[in-house]
């Protein structure tokens, strides 16, 4: 399969920190990647080297066809995690600047500009200055920025990062947008929920080491389901006496319905059978694991409680705003 | 190249069409213009009026005549007349013609001379007991200040014997007497002294003034083509002025370089350019851009001198080519210092961490403006020559000895360009070292050891 993305053995080192150790990664043109691990990982740094805005210290690298990001940059768009406009520049000259840098010529660029604005909601503000505008409309706009050359390959750095729920499922579907038209899109969150919502290939990293890189699907059907959700058809009905079943390790209440997680090594429908002979259930499902399950059972051996605590708080919350896609 | 030209034009646009950078071009010239018609009535000290009360112990029975006629109220406005006389025939024929009617004359000389001075002779006897004579001076008065208590020596007229020198005057004051009132007493005592000696000898004193008179013409300055009126002022001027349109541009453009660059780098805005260009593309564009605002900065205000030369008819004075090498060694200049105002400000957050790694190179730029007096009048010196090629000032060196009355040898001239392009190069080497690795780095701003460490590792 043509690759857009190729990374080879990729080291890199700010003075004795190791920011990304021996990285292989390899996206696929027109897939769509999430790039996934907490924060200081290392994916800014693997990103930022793609981009050839820093170059690694050893491995190869290999963009859209070409050794570096430089020779191909027309055919690339770039939302950077840490974002930023000329403040007192009107959103059209703006927009303007950087549409004629990625190549773009200026006839009919107003036009473009328009429709583009449109596209994400914000008609009309081709006048305003760049600090005139909230948080989410500068979102867009530098959403704008970064595809607005119709880009081969799209490179997403937190892309969620501070938006409100409705912000946020707009830039979702404007994503998956570019991906449909036939868009390579690499994506890198802390935020696991994000990742699962929109990818189909996740790319792991913990302390600048790949510690997984997969389909979801095959993630899903890789990683044991060893969970089960169980809501008993009686509410009264006593649910601790399933704790007693050699399948199960231990039982967990949520609001009314419990979690059971199962012993290693056991059968899955074996134990529901058991659980339902048991105690007469309203509603038996497997859990699907969690990319952040799958994530702290891939780290655990480093772990310890509280940073395994730490890691799910972060996972969970995109921004401080707990927002999810 | 064209994305290069893509971020100069924003550059030079953003920076050229804001009202403050015209206002702040303009101010310049528009406080100079002001200072130029309004300064001489703001800042002329020609209204101080002199005038008090002044003792007189006149043993030799001499003097005191003298002063007393030398300050008699018709003397003094006769003695006004002549001295401006004097002064206007050495004034530009513009003022000369300005004072040509008699109501003009008398304004001028009011202005250049001020207001009469008053004063009131008061003789005491030869006597008198000067010590005590002392108190006077701090007697309050209603009406004029005492100011002065001359006591002339015995010998100020005749010498004691054949082979003695003349004697001369005391003088006392009281506290706080302007230099100017000083400066009246003592020109006037001293022609008292003199017209009687003079007078003593039995001599005409206009006869001896009219012998020691040699009126000083004013000289012809004769080139190939043309003969013209010396004027030395213009040759000691055009050295500084040439090197402050030089120090005017390179810094107009570096600021606001290095103020753009921290923007860009503190609004994150900088990693989106990144994405569309390489770093050293975006220091190329940024470099002309900033260059390109230097330029206007220093053409307006080198059209504005050499208008103000046409209008004075000096426009000859100037060798052209030095118009020329303005510009080369500017540009040399420019990319030196520019380049390395840029490094600053990609290795900075903010605009206040930028001054502390500012401030050296700012000092090493600023030398040539305290050592232009030295290099001015001694172009050829050891001084004047190790500076005009020692970069990164070697630009203002050599410019500073081209624009003096003793020009440097062509020679000097191409190795000074020589080794500011080498600098040049050094410069930017430098400078994309830092400008690379500094536009991302964010925190705490590095030292002076950190940056060399960017250099070696980048």
């Amino acid at each position: 399969m043509e690759t857009a993305i190729s990374l080879t053995g990729v080291t890199k080192t700010f003075g004795r920190m190791v920011a990304v150790d021996n990285l292989d990664l390899a996206v696929p043109r027109g897939g769509l990647y999430g790039f996934i691990g907490p924060n200081g990982a290392g994916k800014t740094t693997s990103i930022r080297m793609i981009m050839s805005i820093l170059f690694p210290d050893s491995g190869e690298i290999s963009i859209l066809g070409h050794p570096s990001a430089m020779d191909a940059k027309d055919r690339i768009g770039y939302l950077p995690e840490e974002r930023g406009m000329y403040k007192k520049m009107k959103v059209q000259a703006f927009l303007g600047y950087v549409a004629r840098l990625k190549g773009i010529d200026g006839t009919g660029l107003g036009q473009l500009i328009s429709e583009s604005l449109e596209r994400v909601g914000l008609p009309g503000i081709e006048r305003k200055r760049c600090d005139e505008l909230s948080k989410g409309m500068s979102q867009k706009v530098q959403f704008i920025a970064a595809t607005i050359h119709k880009p081969d390959l799209l490179i997403l750095d937190e892309p969620f990062s501070g938006l409100d729920p409705v912000s946020l499922r707009m830039l979702r579907d404007l994503i998956l947008e570019e991906n449909a038209r036939g868009a390579t899109i690499l994506f890198s969150t802390h935020v696991m929920p994000q990742a699962e919502e929109i990818c189909e290939h996740v790319m792991m990293v913990y302390k600048g080491r790949k510690v997984l890189d997969e389909d979801l699907a095959a993630i899903r059907s890789h990683y044991d389901p060893r969970a089960i959700q169980f809501d008993p058809f009686d509410p009264h009905a006593d649910t601790a006496a399933l704790a007693s079943l050699p399948q199960v390790e231990r039982i967990q209440d949520k609001d009314g319905s419990c979690e059971i997680l199962l012993k290693e090594g056991t059968d899955p429908s074996e134990a529901m059978r058991a659980i339902l002979e048991a105690v007469p259930a309203a509603r038996i499902e497997i859990s699907r694991p969690r990319l952040e399950d799958v994530f702290i059972q891939l780290v655990a051996d480093g772990t310890s409680a509280d940073d395994e605590q730490r890691l799910r708080t972060e996972f969970r919350s995109a921004g401080g705003d707990g927002a999810t896609v | 190249m064209k994305r290069i030209l893509q971020i100069a034009v924003r550059d030079f646009t953003a920076v050229v069409v804001t009202k403050g950078f015209i206002i702040g071009l303009l101010a310049m010239p528009v406080i100079m213009t002001v200072l130029l018609i309004l300064g001489p009535s703001i800042f002329n000290d020609d209204d101080f009026q002199i005038e008090g009360e002044y003792a007189v112990v006149d043993p030799t029975g001499q003097v005191f005549p003298e002063m007393d006629a030398a300050l008699d109220g018709g003397t003094i406005a006769q003695r006004r007349s002549e001295e401006f006389q004097r002064v206007l025939e050495d004034a530009p024929e513009m003022v000369r013609a300005l004072a040509a009617s008699a109501i003009e004359l008398e304004r001028a000389m009011e202005e250049e001379l001020g207001p009469t001075p008053n004063v009131r002779l008061n003789q005491l006897p030869p006597d008198t007991d000067v010590e005590a004579e002392k108190a006077w001076l701090n007697e309050e008065t209603d009406g004029l200040r005492h100011t002065a208590l001359i006591v002339i020596h015995d010998d100020a007229v005749e010498p004691a014997g054949a082979e003695s020198e003349f004697g001369a005057y005391d003088l006392f004051v009281p506290p706080g007497l302007d230099d100017r009132d000083l400066d009246f007493i003592h020109a006037n005592v001293r022609e008292a002294i003199i017209s009687a000696r003079i007078a003593r000898q039995s001599l005409e004193r206009d006869t001896i003034e009219s012998i020691l008179r040699v009126p000083r013409p004013s000289s012809t300055t004769v080139s190939a083509d043309a003969e013209r009126r010396t004027v030395t002022e213009f040759s000691f001027i055009l050295p500084m002025a040439f090197m402050m349109l030089m120090f005017v541009g390179i810094m107009t453009g570096g600021q606001y370089m290095l103020t753009s660059t921290i923007e860009e780098k503190s609004s994150r805005v900088v990693e989106v350019l990144l994405s569309a260009v390489s770093p050293m593309q975006l220091m190329a564009g940024k470099l002309l851009g900033s260059v390109g605002v230097s330029l206007v900065a220093m053409g307006l205000y080198l059209l504005m001198g050499l208008a103000l030369l046409t209008s004075l008819s000096m426009f000859g004075l100037l060798n052209p080519w030095l118009i020329f090498y303005l510009l080369v060694f500017f540009l040399i200049g420019f990319f030196v210092v520019g380049s390395l105002m840029l490094a600053v400000g990609a290795s900075v957050n903010e605009i206040s961490e930028a001054q502390s790694l500012q401030m050296p190179l700012m000092l090493i730029v600023m030398l040539p403006l305290f050592l232009w007096p030295a290099i001015s009048r001694n172009p050829n010196s050891l001084l004047a020559t190790v500076v005009s090629f020692l970069p990164p000032i070697n630009s203002f060196g050599m410019l500073l000895r081209m624009a003096s009355t003793q020009p440097p040898p062509w020679w000097q001239i191409w190795l000074s360009i020589g080794v500011g392009v080498a600098s040049v190069a050094g410069a930017l080497w430098i400078a994309s070292k830092v400008f690379r690795i500094g536009l991302l780095m964010h925190g705490k701003p590095p030292n002076l050891k950190t940056l060399i460490r960017w250099v070696r590792a980048a």
